[in-house]
């Protein structure tokens, strides 16, 4: 087997154990809140046969590894269970909302690549000059400053109060209509994605930087290679791995950050669900909905650094040693 | 005066400034330097003498917070900077560079890329000098450089090849350029001390062979006895002694000079009594 090959197994068997730890995680915290299910439902005044009739109803009474083992066995053949509050499948409702929330991240994801790499590599290679410096930090400043409850109302109220043309509300089906989605989540994407890409050019920015002073750059400097000949070459590729790490990261915080968007812009997609459902102890609903976040982040997260071995063989050869 | 007449290197009164905090410091104090074609010239002196800062100003390389206030400089026909003041433009500082000056970094290791395979970047880097090369024609010039199974080595990345191969490589993609002056600093300080010998005996004799002029940046005194035909003896800047490599390193007559002399034939001979 190629040791590349065998890193790559690594890693997959690294990210079912952390899938694993993942959804102990999930499930086990939810059942430390305090309150439950059968009282979100039954409300305060409710007798303890009450209680009892309702928690056997839904399983609840039985010990919490039967309930995590009947969980877990059924999210592996994609059954999550049913809602406790509104007695729908919990997968039929994610299957309605993943394209909403997947559109959102993607658009968000894309601006942070389209924009944010390209715009940190012009200020890392203008670094010397004043100008590019200035420009690196108000970007990145004001992206990381402006958090999305304070950026989302303000972009809705300008928009809802001095603008038309974007239908932020009436969203389509993905598979109906996916220009209209599109469209219609340019603006909470756009949000979304503010503080991502100033991080990601603010990042690459400062990987270019280093990449720039490396003696293989000096090296090619010397041989009398053109500007973007270097860029092209060398810089570029040397800073991929880095970047590709930040994406992972940003992944993260988009699926975080779209929970916000989804409330502030009333979308619905998995985040709004989540909070729903956390509101209403729905346990089947939160943990479908964050092992599915999980399950995201983890595999995307696996795929870059697989990614990153391509770019660059010292990845694998380090994991290796 | 024709070309070959011509010293391929010319420094007058040449002084380097450093950017540094609460002013300045003065790297090179006004150097006054002939390189003949053909010479192998060694540079030598302490840490901080302004070795590699002259190597770095011959061709333009010097980093953004050093300046050449005044002086001349001119490499390969090319003025560097000139005594008014006027600096070479980007486009000629390139073209000396890509066609008339290599440099051998001290980490060879270092001064590859890392993310590509050695063919690949061997053959990028002939083909942005405007030289193509085949996959056979490198495989020749990395045998040229003693690497066995060149063929193989091609397919590596630098991670994957010893320091002494990696600098074997870097000479190679030096010398396949056929440049006129051939700048090495440091070249073996990064590597063991079975393979430097090795190393330095191919720098000099691809110089002989393809009659490039070679300066050589080193604290090495005895190696640069045995290799170079000349020396400078560098201190705080300055050129303090310079000739041939017979006279300055065995009967120096600059104090300094021969302080340096005895300090590292004293050093060597510890070194060998260990």
């Amino acid at each position: 087997m190629s040791g590349v090959l065998r890193w790559i197994l690594t890693r997959l068997l690294v990210m079912g154990v952390t899938l694993l730890g993942a959804s102990l995680v999930i499930f086990f915290a939810l059942r430390l809140l305090p309150g439950g299910y059968e009282s979100v439902v039954l409300g305060p005044l409710a007798s303890e046969e009450q209680r009892q009739a309702a928690a056997e109803r839904w399983g609840l009474d039985q010990p919490l590894w039967v309930q995590y083992w009947e969980w877990a066995r059924g999210a592996l053949t994609g059954d999550f269970g049913i809602s406790l509050i509104s007695q729908v499948p919990v997968l039929d409702e994610l299957q309605l909302r993943m394209p909403v929330t997947g559109t959102l991240a993607l658009m968000a994801l894309a601006a942070a690549v389209l924009v944010g790499v390209p715009l940190g590599i012009l200020t890392g290679l203008r670094s010397t000059r004043r100008s590019g410096g200035a420009a690196g930090r108000l970007v990145a400043g004001l992206g990381i400053s402006i958090p999305e409850f304070v950026l989302g109302p303000a972009v809705l109220y300008v928009v809802s109060v001095r603008m038309s043309g974007f239908g932020v509300g009436s969203l389509s089906r993905l598979t109906e209509d996916p220009v209209g989605l599109v469209r219609a989540l340019v603006l909470p994407a756009g949000v979304l994605a503010f503080s991502c890409v100033a991080v990601t050019a603010r990042t690459t920015r400062d990987v270019v930087m280093g990449v720039l002073v490396e003696p293989h750059i000096t090296a090619a400097v010397a041989r009398g290679e053109r500007p973007w000949h270097i860029v092209r070459h060398h810089v570029l590729r040397n800073s991929a791995v880095p970047i590709l790490t930040l994406l992972g990261t940003i992944t993260a915080y988009l699926l975080g950050g779209a929970v916000i968007v989804e409330t502030v812009f009333n979308i619905p997609g998995i985040g709004s669900y989540m909070i729903t459902g956390l509101g209403r102890q729905d346990y089947a609903v939160v943990q479908a909905s964050v092992l599915l976040a999980a399950t995201l982040f983890v595999v995307i997260n696996a795929a870059l650094e697989i990614a990153a071995t391509f770019v660059d063989p010292r990845v694998s050869s380090k994991g290796r040693r | 005066m024709s070309e070959q007449s011509e010293p391929i290197v010319a420094v007058d009164g040449l002084v380097a400034e450093y950017d540094a905090r609460g002013g300045v410091a003065v790297a090179l104090a006004g150097v006054d330097l002939r390189i003949s074609r053909g010479e192998r010239l060694g540079i030598v002196g302490e840490s901080g003498s302004g070795k590699t800062t002259l190597a770095l100003a011959l061709g333009g390389l010097l980093p953004g917070n050093c300046r050449l206030s005044s002086g001349v400089v001119s490499s390969c026909g090319t003025t560097v900077r000139a005594g008014d003041g006027r600096t070479a433009r980007a486009d000629e500082l390139r073209t000396l560079r890509r066609e008339k000056i290599a440099f051998i970094a001290q980490d060879p290791a270092a001064s590859l890329d890392p993310t590509t395979r050695i063919g690949r970047q061997f053959a990028v880097a002939m083909k942005a000098q405007g030289r193509p090369m085949t996959p056979d024609e490198i495989d020749e010039a990395l045998s040229a450089v003693r690497i066995e199974r060149p063929g193989e080595v091609r397919r590596l990345y630098p991670h994957q090849v010893s320091g002494g191969m990696a600098q074997r490589i870097a000479i190679a993609m030096a010398v396949a350029r056929r440049p006129q002056l051939l700048i090495a600093d440091e070249p073996t300080a990064a590597l063991d001390v079975e393979v430097r010998s090795e190393v330095l005996s191919l720098i000099v004799r691809l110089a002989a062979e393809h009659d490039i002029t070679l300066i050589w940046v080193s604290h090495d005194i005895p190696a640069v006895r045995r290799w170079c035909t000349r020396a400078v003896v560098m201190n705080d800047g300055r050129v303090v002694e310079q000739g041939p490599v017979d006279r300055v390193l065995v009967e120096p007559e600059h104090p300094y000079a021969r302080e340096l002399v005895n300090a590292l034939r004293a050093g060597a001979g510890a070194g060998e009594q260990r």
